[in-house]
């Protein structure tokens, strides 16, 4: 289990990750975060939507009701130039993070 | 799963209530987060049970992070929210209400097409007042250029006298340069034909008060209008550019001006004319001053312009004093006069034209005004049919403010459009204006256009406009009672208030429409009275000109006119020739007369009388009987005994009971008495307008033209075939007898005749466009107020039908509502109009102020345009099937 600060630090990045692909509602994501990562990482809806509602008003994504025929209408977070940015610049610096960590500790990956 | 419908709605508002987001931002994160449990509680219930996935979800739902969320979001919302209203607001209104009325083209062209005719016909009047009375004379600084006259309300004659003018000359220090000039005629010869043309007799500083300069020589300088100066002349561009082929060395050569030479001293610009259109030629004043008193000498229109530093008020009380001072110095039995300054065009254009003008200005905004009523009520309408959407919106949180401002933006748009459309109905309006109006002698200084300043005024008419015809349909909107509307199924409740608003506003539109009518009954009338007229003389295939001899020899004038009177009976082809002082109808002379044997105390006691004086081709030429008695003969010379024929309504004036035939007669009052004329014959009374066109059968007297003593001047008819009776062929018989005289005003007699009621047709035809232009409007308005309420009551007419009411008993049942607003429209307008005429009855013609015909035939086309307008959708409301009528809401 991790701790609480690792889970926020990285909730973002996920986040973004998910939406690189295509555009998702709220418990989608929720869910893939949860079959993903085998349930190491879960939120609930008081977690998960005040990370959707910041990051919309940075700008890195924006919500939006879609309506589909046939169903409810729902809202689903895209990605924003601005979020695509910021997905790269933590890319990088998480790779950067986690070559530092194996080289420090000589963790290796089968 | 029962469990799968757990409303989350009620636990999620509970739950974000307190942190007051706006309505929209709640409802949304609201539905988002209930969606998400929903899913979630989906997935959960089948594992661990509906009671347990429901108690995790509420629990997680009160997690601390959510508070957080809310609160920046709360705070994020606002000032989006107020940018959206204040910046983008109206943009929106815009769209919307090209949206909603793109739904409904109908009122759009309606609303459109009743605007334009207002705001076109209120610009074509701005643009004339405008062009005639505010722009002011096309001169440099042209506001400071004054007019000085006499005011006496008891004397006609406001001219200053030469000698007084020499004394404010001398003394006044308020104005600049100071003028005095006459108006004249004169005849010119040198250049390509001789010609009569405008020519003003100026004192020096006269064309200097407008800034113009001459472009080739000088103006007048104070020595030209010394007596004793050799004579010169200014002549205008064109007459330099006609007569002299615009030769750059005309100045110093000689014009010849009524048979003297005079000495061309310098050219004006193209287009200058001043003081009055068409003027040709300039001539100094050369009247000697050393022996006339104040109050003597020929009569100036003064002009002058103010000094820099000087108001009119200033100059206005130094003229006074100064013309109080020249009264006590002036020849005894003259009266005081008063000097008066004002601006040119106010000074000299009379305060009736401007009454006119402004009143027909006032006339045509009651158009516009009517046309706003039509709007009003259109958009009234559309307010009723969108009632429900209004409360609706209301419920929503829309202030009253915004759907107030929804309706203005609606009639704003139609006006706009109306603007566009109504510019170019003024262009048109305008076009036609100018046309009718180069055919009269007019103000040299109008220039009517679409001036910039009469595009602001259309400008101004569409905002106030909008402003009228959306205000009430917006307060009306805005007054609705949410709760009553959406509850209100059959809009009955609003449609009754909106109703009797709309009844109202037709009433006006009624009213107003009988006033601008009734002027307009009454113009036609006077005109169709003219028309109509039998003049007592034929004026069908008659010519007339005129010429100016130029000679002063008594014998060389009377053998000219002995040659033109038989050279033009001569002319083949010509079934009467005629020469005199002037033409029956328009050109009677006045004089007072003396009928021998009886006594006038006082010169104001001698009866007056209209004359002419005829040769006795006047009798044939005009088709003039003779009652009794003889014409006047060829007989009737210089050395036989002088005579007269006088009309039907002079003999009846002064021999009621005798035959005047015998009886002695005199022209002219103490000490301008003339011989003793014998009556020798009774004509029909003949036709003779006057100004106010008071007494158009005054009692007349024909006198011999060949028994006047000065022959200089003569009026010419010549009856006969179009080809006979025309300009070219007198023209050709006067320059055989003499080249250097001109022949001028040439003009068929119909023309003639119809020259003086030029003003009273132009008047009454605009009088009657306005009237008919808002009759329409007032029917349109009335058959929209009467559709709309038959469409109201379908359900109520169609139980009435159901019920056994036939369908005539639903058509009368609909018009006699018509008929009560028609009668309350009518009848202020009657008082109203009534008024109005009675002010303007000086310019009626043959028909009494308070003629009941003119009444009845406005009020009967009112009443039956109304009835019209009422009784088609009655009779729509007839064919509406009843089980379809019960079965509208």
């Amino acid at each position: 289990m991790l701790t609480d600060e690792l889970k926020k630090g990285s909730a973002e990045f996920l986040i973004l990750s998910l939406l690189e692909a295509e555009s998702r509602h709220g418990y989608e994501l929720q869910k893939l975060i949860e079959s993903r990562s085998d349930g190491v990482l879960t939120f609930n809806v008081a977690s998960l939507y005040p990370l959707l509602y910041r990051m919309e008003e940075r700008g890195w994504i924006v919500g939006r009701w879609v309506e589909k025929s046939g169903e409810r209408r729902k809202r689903f977070y895209r990605l924003t130039p601005a979020g695509r940015t910021a997905l790269d610049a933590q890319r990088e610096s998480w790779k950067e993070f986690v070559t530092a960590i194996n080289r420090v500790s000589g963790v290796r990956y089968a | 799963m029962p469990n799968d419908r757990f409303d989350w709605h009620a636990d999620i508002r509970a739950r974000v209530a307190p942190a007051r987001l706006d309505p929209q931002d709640e409802a949304d994160v609201i539905e988002e987060v209930a969606q998400h449990l929903e899913a979630q509680f989906a997935d959960l219930a089948p594992t661990i049970g509906a009671g347990a996935a429901r108690a995790r979800l509420l629990a997680q739902l009160q997690g601390p992070e959510l508070d957080d969320a809310l609160a920046r979001r709360r705070r994020r919302a606002r000032p989006t929210r107020s940018r959206t209203w204040s910046v983008t607001s109206l943009a929106r209104d815009v769209r919307y209400a090209v949206r909603s009325l793109q739904r409904s083209p109908g009122t759009v062209i309606a609303g459109t097409a009743a605007l334009a005719l207002g705001i076109g016909l209120t610009a074509v009047m701005y643009s004339i007042i405008y062009g005639m009375l505010i722009k002011g004379l096309p001169f440099d600084r042209a506001d400071r250029i004054a007019i000085v006259y006499y005011a006496d309300p008891a004397h006609e004659d406001d001219q200053i006298p030469l000698a007084d003018f020499v004394r404010y000359t001398q003394q006044q220090r308020t104005l600049s340069t100071l003028g005095g000039y006459s108006l004249g005629s004169a005849n010119i010869a040198g250049g390509e034909r001789p010609e009569r043309v405008t020519a003003i007799r100026v004192t020096s500083g006269t064309l200097e008060v407008t800034g113009a300069r001459a472009i080739l020589g000088r103006t007048f300088t104070p020595n030209d209008n010394d007596p004793a100066a050799p004579p010169t002349a200014v002549l205008s561009y064109a007459t330099w550019r006609d007569q002299f082929h615009s030769d750059s060395g005309a100045v110093g050569k000689a014009v010849r001006v009524d048979g003297t030479p005079r000495t061309i001293v310098g050219v004006m610009p193209d287009g200058f004319e001043f003081p009055r259109a068409l003027t040709r030629l300039w001539l100094p004043i050369q009247t000697p001053t050393d022996t006339l008193r104040p109050g003597q000498g020929p009569g100036l229109t003064v002009v002058g312009r103010l000094r820099d530093d000087i108001e009119y008020d200033r100059a206005q009380a130094e003229f006074a004093a100064l013309s109080h001072q020249i009264a006590k110095d002036r020849a005894p039995g003259t009266a005081e006069r008063r000097a008066v300054v004002e601006p040119f065009i106010h000074g000299l254009v009379p305060g009736r034209v401007y009454a006119v003008f402004y009143t027909m200005l006032v006339a045509v905004m009651l158009v516009l005004l009517v046309a706003c009523a039509n709007v009003a009520n259109l958009l009234l309408d559309r307010a009723v049919a969108r009632t429900r959407e209004i409360g609706i919106r209301t419920a929503l949180g829309a202030t009253r403010l915004a759907v107030v401002r929804q309706s203005l933006v609606e009639a704003g748009l139609l006006a706009a459009l109306a603007a566009v459309v109504g510019t170019l109905i003024a262009r048109l309006g305008i076009a036609v204006f100018n046309g009718v109006m180069l055919k009269s002698e007019s103000y040299f200084w109008i220039d009517i256009r679409l001036h910039p300043q009469v595009l602001a005024f259309v400008l101004l008419m569409a905002v106030a406009a909008s402003f009228v015809s959306g205000v009430l349909p917006a307060l009306q909107s805005a007054r609705l009672d949410v709760n009553t509307i959406l509850k209100d199924e059959s809009h009955a409740a609003s449609s009754l208030r909106v109703g009797r608003l709309s009844r109202t506003i037709v009433a006006v539109e009624i009213a107003l429409s009988s006033v601008m009518l009734l002027v307009a009954g009454f113009a036609t009338k006077s005109m169709t009275n003219l028309r109509r007229l039998e003049p007592g003389f034929a004026s069908a295939d008659v010519y007339t000109a005129r010429v100016s001899l130029a000679s002063r020899d008594p014998v060389r004038q009377r053998e000219f006119f002995e040659g033109l009177d038989r050279e033009l009976t001569a002319m083949p082809g010509a079934k009467g020739a005629y020469l005199g002082s002037g033409f029956p109808g328009t050109g009677w002379g006045g004089a007072r007369v003396a009928v021998e044997g009886r006594v006038y105390a006082r010169p104001q006691d001698y009866p007056p009388a209209r004359t002419l004086a005829v040769t006795p081709g006047f009798f044939s030429t005009f088709g003039v009987p003779v009652r009794r008695g003889r014409a006047i003969t060829s007989a009737d010379v210089l050395e036989s005994t002088p005579v007269a024929v006088v009309s039907e309504s002079f003999a009846l004036q002064h021999f009621p009971k005798s035959d005047p035939i015998g009886h002695r007669i005199r022209l002219g009052a103490p000490p301008n008495e003339g011989e003793w004329l014998t009556i020798v014959g009774v004509v029909p009374t003949l036709f003779a307008t006057s100004f106010a066109m008071h007494d158009v059968w005054p009692p007349e007297v024909l006198t011999a033209f060949w028994q006047e003593r000065n022959l200089t001047f003569a009026s010419i008819a010549v009856r006969g075939a179009p080809d006979v009776a025309a300009a070219s062929p007198i023209r050709k018989v006067v320059t055989a007898l003499d080249a250097e005289t001109p022949v001028y005003a040439t003009a068929p007699m119909t023309e003639v005749l119809a020259a003086p009621t030029f003003a009273l047709r132009i008047f009454g035809t605009m009088f009657v466009i306005f009237g008919t232009v808002s009759l329409v409007l007032a029917a349109v308005g009335l058959y929209a107020v009467m559709a709309f309420s038959v469409s109201r009551r379908v359900r109520e007419l169609g139980i009435r039908m159901a019920l056994g009411a036939s369908g005539g008993d639903v058509v009368r049942m609909v018009c006699r509502q018509g008929a009560k607003q028609i009668v309350i429209g009518i009848a202020p307008g009657f008082v109203a109009g009534a008024a109005v005429v009675r002010a303007a009855r000086g310019a009626l013609f043959g028909v009494a102020p308070n003629d009941p015909v003119v009444f009845a035939m406005v009020g009967g086309v009112l009443g039956v345009s109304a009835l019209v307008a009422c009784i088609i959708p009655a009779v729509r409301a007839t064919r509406v099937d009843p089980l379809v009528a019960l079965r509208t809401e």
